[in-house]
């Protein structure tokens, strides 16, 4: 009901990232995440969490308000996997809460797994905010990928904006509904569950009525398509490439060297 | 077809023939034994009352049903002279278009311009054709301007129109529109209806679903009217409601246009002879002129005899607003200083087209969003010291789809979950007014079901009994009547009333007109995030400004008393509904 502000979709821009071939950001995407299973320390995911943060605000002008509406729900996960890790984690022990031991290896392993989920996450996000979507499935398309499969990347994320609508429609809806004070842990969950089957359901009917609209527009008639549009490969975005494959070595490099 | 009459087999483009279809988890057919036909280049309304098959019957039309929609399905349907069983939904995309009640689901690019492109490129069609008729799309459909927006950047209307360009753009044979209006302001409502007849002028062949009938209706080459899934009446409009126009009226409760509404009721009390039953509002006045019963309603000097109504008394105020404003995220400035006070016992109704700040307003007084500026104060206290869950004590908030509002799985444990939430300890109090709430809204038959499960009428009711049972001063709904048909809609609009009577202010958001018109005794019309009138409903309907401005417009009954006072009848008093005219000319029947 209030708006529609969305934060996870396409901002639109005229930014040196926005100008980039969408392949090459999809390339950059799957190099920055492949590095992240070569890191061994969290202080090498951090860097890289911070140097895409960066690219994200200064290179593709990303408002700050957008990148924490979108990921705050992601990086909780995170913080969440992390602290799991810090008590989980065979190892020397190093604090005692009550029954629980937090271990050495644990303090390690858990901010390693926070960086790597954020920074795949951050990195993708990046792309949804600064590729038209088109654009990226008409590259796709010029790499020999049948149409209807690049498309497949465009209705997974046509469909994020939906989700994101329907949970904050439904989590106000609740709100006002005011809270039963027997709460209790196990309420709270039943309540977690009808929220996640709401947001289920709705989400599930919007899939399949998008999926006869867009059918109904003729996707799929053929084998290929028409492109009124088209877009041209510029050699200039491969830097965004390089210096993150720099980057990831050095970090390497330097894990490996000390 | 009616005798006498010839036909080519070339002019038809559409032939259903004994339709019946059943949808997979239904257990009896949606649509029964129908069957029609549809010429080329006709214009063609079909109406009905909720759940008679509307939108099943739209789902033939471009082979949606058999092939995406499972279940069973009977009979045969041809579109130009292709049975529909034998190619599929994609194949038919050139023949037939189909306009979603809700276009932005059909939206598969990001850009105004790519949209409407992105039909033809599937078909294949030339660039240089693709270009052409983007060009006279855009400039038809004035979205020229916006061709470079992001598609969510539209406002309703707007988006309406992209969604018929879209499927304009792959030069269907027909088109195919589900209640294209339903969600849209009176003014850009009028807009779709121009586009719909210069299409019919191209030669395109159009099948509309509305509710919002109004002297458009004349135009039509056809009425359809369905019914528990039957065709039960087809034919020219005008045939129609002589022939059905009470039966359309009493047993299927379909909105009319208020004028045939009036011919209708005229005919069955006997004061007019004729057997036509108008349309337009021109049609009534000569009616009304041919019958005689002009010169009495001008006789009526009287005004003051007009219907008489209870006012409650108005009380202590409740909720103050002053100079409130709202900005989104993305800048979106949704409040622009408005000022509004809600007092006990209040029955007001918030108007204004889609946009214009009503819903903003409406979840900053729940407490959803907080003022960027101004003051808010509910019983006494700032907004910015309540906790949205103790305020939905003091002011409720039903949400326009209320199935998001659903927790439990039934009935009545969504009850007794607001009232365990409102602070009652559980037990035999819980149980007792839960039984209270059942009652008052009509729900103890349902009582065990899935709230999910309900019909659309009964949803509603269950969003209202579970905001109501915290006993809140004031409730606010957000148009309850949306797609709702007659009946459902004055069942809903007693129960405000009823509740109203309890001392609860109701506050009602809405952009129908007619709903206004009957019911309202204040209104506020917001347009661009500011307040543009707020005050008794009789005076909006004078403000010629006013409703220009926030993109209102007249009902049809009041286009017929503003023709009426031009034609020298100084008309005064008040008149809400069609039967408070008929009310008049029958107290003034000199025979009595």
């Amino acid at each position: 009901m209030a708006g529609g502000e969305y934060s996870l979709r396409y901002i639109d821009g005229e930014t040196p990232i926005h100008r980039i071939y969408p392949l090459i950001k999809l390339a950059w995407v799957f190099i920055v995440a492949t590095g992240l299973f070569f890191y061994r320390e969290p202080r090498s995911g951090a860097v890289m969490f911070v140097a895409i943060l960066l690219t994200a605000l200064v290179f593709a002008r990303v408002p700050l308000s957008d990148i924490v509406g979108s990921s705050k729900l992601i990086f909780g996960l995170g913080l969440l996997l992390m602290i799991f890790h810090f008590f989980a984690d065979p190892g020397q022990p190093v604090y005692r809460l009550g029954p629980l031991t937090v271990t050495d290896s644990g303090l390690e392993q858990g901010p390693i797994f926070f960086f790597r989920l954020s920074v795949v996450v951050l990195a993708s996000f990046v792309l949804i905010w600064t590729t038209d979507i088109r654009d990226l499935m008409y590259s796709l398309t010029r790499m020999g990928i049948p149409y209807r499969y690049a498309f497949a990347v465009f209705l997974a994320l046509r469909f994020l904006p939906v989700v994101q609508r329907e949970v904050d429609t439904v989590r106000a809806a609740h709100a006002i509904r005011g809270r039963a004070s027997r709460s209790g842990i196990v309420h709270r969950i039943k309540l977690w569950q009808r929220y996640m089957f709401t947001v289920l359901i709705n989400g599930l009917r919007q899939a399949e009525a998008i999926a006869i609209a867009i059918e109904s527009r003729g996707f799929g008639a053929y084998p290929d398509r028409t492109y009124v549009k088209t877009v041209r490969f510029r050699p200039g975005g491969l830097v965004l490439i390089l210096v993150f494959t720099l980057l990831a070595s050095v970090l390497i490099y330097i894990e490996r060297a000390m | 077809m009616g005798p006498g009459e010839t036909e080519r087999a070339g002019d038809v483009l559409v032939n259903i023939q004994r339709v019946t279809y059943t949808h997979w988890n239904q257990a009896s057919p949606t649509l029964r034994e129908v069957s029609l036909r549809i010429k080329r280049a006709t214009l063609n309304v079909l109406v009905g009352p909720g759940g008679s098959g509307k939108s099943t019957l739209c789902d033939l039309f471009n082979g949606v049903i058999p092939h995406l929609s499972g279940g069973s399905f009977e009979g045969d349907v041809w579109i130009d002279g292709v049975n529909t069983r034998e190619v599929e939904v994609k194949d038919l995309a050139p023949k037939v278009g189909r306009v979603f009640q809700d276009p932005e689901i059909m939206f598969a690019t990001l850009f105004v311009e790519d949209e409407i492109a992105f039909g033809p490129e599937n078909l294949r069609f030339d660039v240089a054709t693709i270009l052409s008729v983007r060009e006279k799309l855009l400039a038809d459909t004035n979205l020229a301007p916006r061709r470079h927006h992001l598609v969510w950047n539209l406002s309703g209307g707007q988006i309406q129109k992209l969604g018929l360009a879209s499927v304009l753009a792959m030069q269907p044979q027909m088109i195919v529109l589900d209640e294209p209006t339903s969600n849209l302001d009176p003014a850009a409502t009028r807009n779709v209806h121009e586009m719909v007849l210069s299409l019919r002028r191209e030669g395109i062949t159009v099948l509309l679903v509305t509710r919002e009938l109004d002297e458009f209706l004349a135009e039509a080459d056809q009425l359809f009217v369905m019914a528990e899934g039957r065709l039960v009446t087809s034919g020219r409009p005008h045939d129609v409601l002589r022939e059905q126009g009470d039966y359309m009226v009493d047993s299927l409760g379909v909105w009319l246009p208020e004028t045939s509404e009036l011919g209708i009721a005229l005919k069955r009390e006997g004061l007019i002879k004729g057997a036509e039953i108008p349309i337009t509002v021109h049609e009534t006045l000569s009616m009304l002129e041919r019958e005689g019963l002009l010169a009495r309603l001008g006789a009526d000097e009287s005004g003051l005899s007009a219907v008489h109504r209870s006012t409650p008394t108005i009380g202590d105020i409740l909720l103050s607003g002053k100079d409130l404003r709202y900005a989104y995220p993305g800048g979106t400035e949704a409040l622009r200083g408005v000022s509004l006070d809600i007092r006990a016992g209040d029955w007001l109704m918030i108007l204004g087209r889609n946009g214009a700040g009503k819903s903003t307003l409406a979840s900053m007084m729940v407490g959803l969003l907080r003022p960027q500026h101004g003051e808010l104060v509910v019983s006494g206290r700032p907004i910015q010291r309540w906790k949205v869950q103790d305020l939905a004590n003091h002011i409720a908030l039903v949400f326009q789809n209320p199935e998001h509002q659903f927790l439990t799985d039934s009935v009545s444990d969504e009850i007794g979950y607001s009232l365990l939430a409102h602070g009652f300890s559980s037990g035999p109090e819980v149980e007792r007014q839960t039984g209270e709430m059942l009652e008052l809204l009509g729900l103890r038959g349902v009582a065990d079901r899935h709230p999910l499960a309900l019909s659309a009428g009964l949803k509603r009711r269950l969003g209202v009994a579970t905001m109501l049972v915290g006993k809140p001063q004031v409730l606010l709904v957000d148009e309850p009547t949306y797609g709702q048909d007659k009946a459902m809609t004055h069942t809903l609009m007693a129960l405000m009333q009823e509740i109203r009577a309890t001392g609860v202010a109701v506050v009602m958001i809405t952009h129908d007109m007619r709903l206004v018109q009957e019911y309202a005794e204040r209104v506020v019309v917001m347009s661009e995030g500011v307040v543009l009138y707020d005050g008794p409903s009789a005076g909006l309907f004078d403000r010629a400004d006013i409703l220009a401005g926030s993109n209102l417009r007249r009902t049809i009954l009041h286009e017929l008393l503003a023709a009426m006072r031009q034609a020298g009848l100084p008309f005064l008093g008040e008149v809400r509904r069609t039967s408070d005219l008929v009310d008049r000319l029958r107290v003034k029947d000199p025979a009595e």
